[in-house]
């Protein structure tokens, strides 16, 4: 893959003055290093709108009623006052996947650059990695039948391009780029968050790779909470 | 306090469906009811005699019928090829890929060097299919060297086949309900349970309850093992002791759903358990009451485990519906193992005046 995905579109735009906190930055690899591709989730600036949920789907073509990314949306009550809190979730890419020595037939790996994939010529669908992924990220594809998750859009970022969701972020919450690179926006985010940078289950010892700052400690997990599932929207039929 | 109220999540289907259940159900039961066919058939012991004859025409069915669920959850049965052509030795399902053929291979051998001297006497007779028989009697010996092999071909199958089907479930970690070191010896266990009721439900078919006594026997002590194995795990969460129990017990915290699971689930362990410590010998409800609870344990695990969130505050709630993948899969897997229950004991007569393997010792 390309190390340098800087295209010129995007490399005018990151150079202008950030007029908006909702600029997209390109991803960039560190130059002679192989990249780490990572991400970084800014809670606060997220308003929930599902932009990036929309986005995924549409790029991705996810089936009806299954989505790789999702805005999980909470309404906290604490000390007499209630607030909304979002938590966008996708596959943690993580640097420990428990997703791979579970599968049966080495489908699911995990890149140098940082990504888990899903070799869909070798998956057999079992689903033991859909179990095994403390995130709930993955799923069974309806449409292929086998397993299927965020993939970072690693098409897209072979071609110089930031992955969908990211893009289409209205809010700028979503900040993806290269680990090995110091000069990176998502580098010196996390410098500059040092202390406040959480990640989703760290107790799961799976080192994930996508962090967030602005995390309730309540959410980071299990939440211990009610569902208004009930009332939503469900797929209506799980093996068409 | 805070007080969370999910507004917006998602909660997976779950990835494993009613065809797993069928599935860890069959290879179980198989498992067990073919270790409960060795004393009669290898030791010859003479009042295991016609039990282990049932014992093994249930290993043999439920043996047959259990690798078809496991096709059936790939969507695309020729998927499986895939096991065989890419193994991960990392995981307990590839190495289960290998267990299986070991154990049915095993099962099927012993089987028939069992059944041999009675396909010899089959073919002396002046049925249609004597001629079939001959063939199939291969000469028709008794060969107690090669059974004893076989039986250990297909013992060796057999534990290794419980014991990656209970491993390959704790492995996931990520799974409150799994996450137990006890889960291999529950899913054991209850595979004892479900054998037992199995033999016992072909013992009543048969008509014969010569085995009634044993049987209860047996079937007590693996509802006293359960109902250990489940205090244990009880005890191990409320007393924090294990995360994964601790985990899972919050999690079903005020949900009249689990709380009735749980009845039912101790009720019916307990009604087991109380039959069969009351003297006589029927066996039909004793038998339905185990294989029940061999399966019950297996929807909760698998079913209810899967409902249980990992992560956000959503329940991935699963009801039966009318399609192959749900409640047709579990009616075709009962057909099947009614047509492979049919056929068997068509060609093959199992009661106790039959010859085969034993009869001159």
């Amino acid at each position: 893959m390309s190390a340098h995905p800087d295209l010129s579109r995007r490399a005018f735009l990151g150079a202008l003055p950030a007029v908006t906190a909702g600029l997209a930055v390109p991803a960039q690899a560190a130059g002679d290093a192989d990249p780490h591709w990572s991400m970084l989730v800014d809670t606060r600036r997220c308003i929930g709108c599902q932009a990036c949920t929309m986005a995924c789907a549409i790029e991705n073509a996810s089936p009806e009623g299954s989505f790789r990314t999702v805005v999980a949306t909470y309404a906290v009550t604490a000390g007499g006052k209630t607030g909304l809190s979002l938590l966008p979730r996708l596959c943690n890419h993580c640097e420990e996947p428990p997703c791979v020595p579970v599968c049966p037939v080495g489908a699911t790996f995990k890149r140098k650059d940082g990504v888990v994939l899903v070799d869909g010529d070798r998956c057999v669908g079992c689903a033991y990695c859909v179990q095994a992924c403390p995130y709930d990220a993955r799923f069974i594809n309806h449409v292929t039948g086998k397993a299927d998750k965020c993939t970072f859009c690693s098409h897209r970022v072979e071609a110089g391009l930031l992955p969908a969701c990211v893009e289409t972020c209205v809010g700028g919450a979503r900040i993806f780029g290269d680990l090995n690179d110091a000069k990176s926006q998502i580098s010196r985010r996390l410098k500059a968050a040092e202390g406040q940078v959480r990640v989703l289950k760290p107790e799961a010892g799976t080192v994930p790779r996508v962090f967030y700052i602005g995390l309730d400690e309540h959410l980071d997990g299990r939440v211990d909470g009610d569902s208004a599932a009930d009332m939503m929207w469900r797929p209506r039929h799980a093996g068409a | 306090m805070n007080a969370i109220v999910e507004i917006i999540g998602f909660a997976r289907e779950p990835g494993w469906l009613p065809w797993a259940v069928q599935y860890f159900f069959l290879i179980g039961v198989s498992t067990a009811a073919f270790f409960l066919s060795l004393p009669g058939l290898v030791w010859r012991h003479p009042q295991w005699r016609g039990l282990s004859r049932r014992a093994l025409l249930a290993a043999l069915v439920c043996g047959l019928t259990a690798p078809v669920a496991l096709l059936a959850d790939l969507h695309q049965p020729g998927r499986f090829l895939n096991f065989y052509l890419y193994p991960n030795a990392g995981s307990w399902m590839a190495w289960g890929s290998f267990f299986i053929p070991v154990y049915l291979g095993g099962l099927s051998l012993f089987a028939w060097l069992c059944l041999r001297p009675q396909f010899a006497e089959l073919g002396r007779t002046d049925r249609r299919l004597a001629a079939l028989y001959r063939t199939l009697a291969y000469g028709g010996h008794d060969n107690r060297s090669a059974i004893m092999l076989a039986a250990i071909v297909a013992a060796l199958g057999a534990f290794l086949v419980l014991l990656y089907t209970g491993m390959e479930v704790m492995a996931v970690r990520a799974r409150s309900l799994w996450d137990s070191p006890l889960l291999p010896l529950v899913m054991a266990v209850s595979a004892f349970t479900g054998g037992i009721g199995m033999t016992a439900f072909f013992e009543t078919l048969a008509g014969s309850r010569q085995a009634a006594a044993t049987l209860k026997r047996w079937l007590a002590r693996t509802q006293w093992a359960s109902l250990l194995l489940l205090a244990a795990w009880l005890v191990s969460g409320l007393s924090g002791a294990a995360d994964g129990a601790a985990d899972a017990l919050a999690a079903m915290r005020a949900s009249s759903g689990w709380l009735l699971t749980a009845a039912w689930l101790l009720g019916s362990t307990l009604l087991t358990l109380w039959l069969a410590r009351r003297p006589g010998d029927a066996l039909l409800a004793l038998a339905l009451l185990a294989l029940h609870g061999s399966w019950l344990i297996r929807w909760i695990v698998f079913i209810g485990g899967q409902s249980l969130p990992k992560i956000g505050a959503t329940r991935a709630s699963y009801a039966l519906t009318l399609t192959p993948d749900s409640l047709l899969g579990i009616v075709g897997m009962i057909g099947l193992c009614l047509t492979l229950y049919i056929v068997l004991t068509s060609l093959i007569p199992w009661d106790e005046k039959a010859p085969a393997a034993g009869d001159a010792s």
